[in-house]
């Protein structure tokens, strides 16, 4: 929007309080995108009480997958998302049955060293296939299109995008608290033995929390995909953000790391705004002195 | 005082065939630069006795602590950084750097211990790895630490011992190994400590430590300081080797893992886990790595270690030592 247009719109409203207003939108649509990326850490932590440090490399697939039939295939990266929700599904259970399953018995050493091991060979694999170029998706329905309400102005890929994840995160919602299998989910997730005398066959639900945890990352890293470049080594810091969301909302808790996800995404694009090249730092003292302070989260209990 | 000698050299609870390694290994290392003649060679050695060092340091919070610590590069930045810019501003001589890093980096743990130890396990790793993370973006933001441009040192004339400049990597080796070997005596002394034992009674057992009327948080945040102040001395050694340090290189996560991983992989919590490690990971990374790179097929050297560490994690947590113990129990 040019700056006739930003006169003609202004009633009178201070430019710093209108940017204001307009980073604080941008903040809580980028929290429903961190909504549902915490949402899968969240749930893998919850049932089997294990920390998934190759979560944002999942969310890099993601993104990749988008990138892909953006620039190979010259289809709209929108038509990805089943996929990438797809192969994130797949990715997720087949790091349960080959890795997963067998670190759980192992001493907490080497389940880190498990999840961090998957984490380095999928951010290399994705070096050697893509080399570590910087990459972008320049085509597509959503890519570039700016939506105006007023003097608002935004990314029409943000609006959209935080719309899906909002969706799908109420469908998983809906899944956990609503169905009978989402009973024997939460069920595993308060007693896995219990669990296990009861018929739940825990194997199974250990596997469906990271089918769904690397579903939701891997679709909400297709939608990131349309606004955010996409590197190797790009998911380490929504690694991170996840954790800080994780941290904040509760550990283990779905409700509370939703919550929490639009805190972290207001600090993160204010302070991004406001105190620019430190903003990652922001996100990682945030963290620590989050669970220092509070080790439960400001939503546990 | 007699005591303390023998505690520093004496490796006699340990069974013969370890004990002969360990003279054979000490004497290929003292023997090397004589018998290999390539440059790179003489690189790899320097560079895996560098990595030993580093792993001997995180072998004690890491392996007898068996607290994870993801961020022993922020200590490593620190003493390169300590020895780099004291070298500039004051001109102050190398050897009079070492401690300073030293004491920095010690200080600086034991700030952050107490805070993170209120955390166990995952939480405790996580945290580690965020205050690594926020170190490595205040070099890069600051100015004084010369940003993301990193700092050079003015390259002198003539040799010179002050500043540890030389023409030959001999006088590197011989260095890197006095300190690999006073880290080592260091190590065997402090498993054999008082110390050592309560910090072993904590990794194994929190609350039955804790019922013995060891101060378990006490323990944690003194070994945490220890392995602060060791981390820099690797630190200071890559300023006056490489003569040349930015964030990227001297306090990156990948070298936190790396230092990590040499004890993990080689064996955490026994004193020649992180010399075995790093004696395969480092030929491994130099060779195979240089390699792969003049092939242009990047990433590949990662993905191996990658495999290593997940069959390790899933199959022998206790690492290459673990198996060979376990051999030699049978045998």
């Amino acid at each position: 929007m040019g700056y006739a247009a930003h006169f003609m719109f202004n009633n009178g409203i201070e430019p710093e309080m209108e940017l204001a207003i307009q980073l604080i939108i941008y903040g809580i649509l980028m929290g429903l995108i961190f909504a549902l990326i915490a949402l899968g850490l969240s749930l893998i932590f919850g049932v089997m009480n294990i920390v998934n440090f190759a979560h944002g490399e999942f969310l890099m697939v993601g993104m990749y997958i988008a990138y892909v039939f953006s620039s190979s295939l010259h289809l709209d990266p929108i038509i990805s998302l089943p996929f990438a929700a797809t192969a994130g599904y797949l990715l997720g259970i087949m790091s349960y049955h080959f890795l997963i399953h067998q670190i759980l018995r192992g001493p907490m050493v080497a389940q880190l060293f498990g999840t961090f091991g998957l984490m380095l060979f999928l951010r290399y694999l994705a070096m050697y296939i893509f080399t570590p170029d910087v990459r972008s998706i320049s085509k597509g329905i959503l890519v570039g299109k700016i939506l105006s309400l007023g003097w608002v102005t935004i990314d029409l890929s943000k609006v959209v995008s935080a719309g899906l994840c909002l969706l799908s995160f109420a469908i998983v919602y809906w899944i956990i608290y609503r169905t009978k299998l989402g009973r024997a989910l939460r069920a595993t997730s308060i007693d896995g033995e219990a669990a296990q005398y009861m018929g739940i066959d825990t194997k199974k639900m250990n596997a469906l929390a990271w089918g769904i945890g690397g579903a939701t990352v891997a679709l909400a890293g297709a939608l990131l995909a349309h606004f955010y470049y996409v590197t190797p080594t790009v998911g380490m810091l929504f690694t991170l953000i996840a954790f800080a969301i994780v941290a904040l909302g509760g550990f283990g808790s779905i409700a509370g790391a939703f919550l929490a996800a639009i805190i972290i995404g207001l600090i993160m694009v204010l302070s991004g705004h406001y105190v620019s090249e430190l903003k990652f730092t922001f996100i990682y003292i945030v963290y620590f002195l989050l669970v220092v302070l509070r080790p439960r989260g400001l939503f546990g209990w | 005082m007699r005591q303390l000698l023998v505690d520093l050299f004496s490796f006699q609870d340990r069974p013969p065939f370890e004990r002969i390694g360990f003279l054979i290994f000490i004497l290929i290392v003292l023997a090397f630069p004589w018998m290999v003649t390539s440059a790179y060679g003489k690189a790899v050695m320097i560079k895996f006795l560098l990595f030993a060092l580093f792993g001997l340091g995180w072998n004690l919070i890491g392996g007898y602590g068996g607290q994870v610590d993801l961020g022993q590069a922020k200590n490593v930045g620190f003493g390169a950084y300590a020895t780099a810019l004291m070298m500039l501003w004051w001109k102050v001589p190398f050897w009079f750097t070492i401690i300073p890093g030293m004491i920095f980096a010690a200080a600086e743990s034991f700030a952050v211990a107490y805070p993170m130890f209120r955390l166990r396990g995952h939480y405790f790793a996580i945290a580690t790895l965020c205050v690594a993370l926020v170190w490595k973006e205040l070099f890069v933001f600051w100015d004084w630490t010369g940003g993301a441009r990193g700092i050079e040192i003015p390259i002198r004339p003539t040799p010179d011992f002050a500043y540890m400049q030389f023409g030959s990597p001999i006088y590197y080796h011989y260095f890197i190994f006095i300190l690999f070997i006073t880290q080592l005596l260091f190590m065997n002394w402090f498993r054999k400590s008082k110390l050592g034992y309560q910090l072993q009674a904590v990794r194994d057992n929190e609350d039955a430590a804790a019922s013995l009327g060891i101060n378990v948080s006490r323990t944690k945040v003194i070994a945490y300081t220890i392995t602060g102040g060791l981390g820099a001395v690797g630190g200071s050694f890559m300023t006056v080797y490489y003569l040349y340090i930015d964030p990227d290189f001297v306090m990156p996560l990948d070298l936190s893992i790396l230092i990590a991983m040499t004890v993990m992989v080689g064996g955490a919590g026994s004193i020649w886990g992180p010399i075995i490690g790093a004696a395969l990971l480092i030929p491994l990374d130099m060779y195979l790595g240089a390699w792969l790179g003049a092939q242009k097929r990047l990433g590949i050297d990662f993905m191996i270690y990658a495999m290593i560490m997940m069959v390790i994690a899933a199959r022998e947590p206790k690492g290459i030592w673990g198996i060979i113990e376990r051999l030699s129990r049978k045998g």
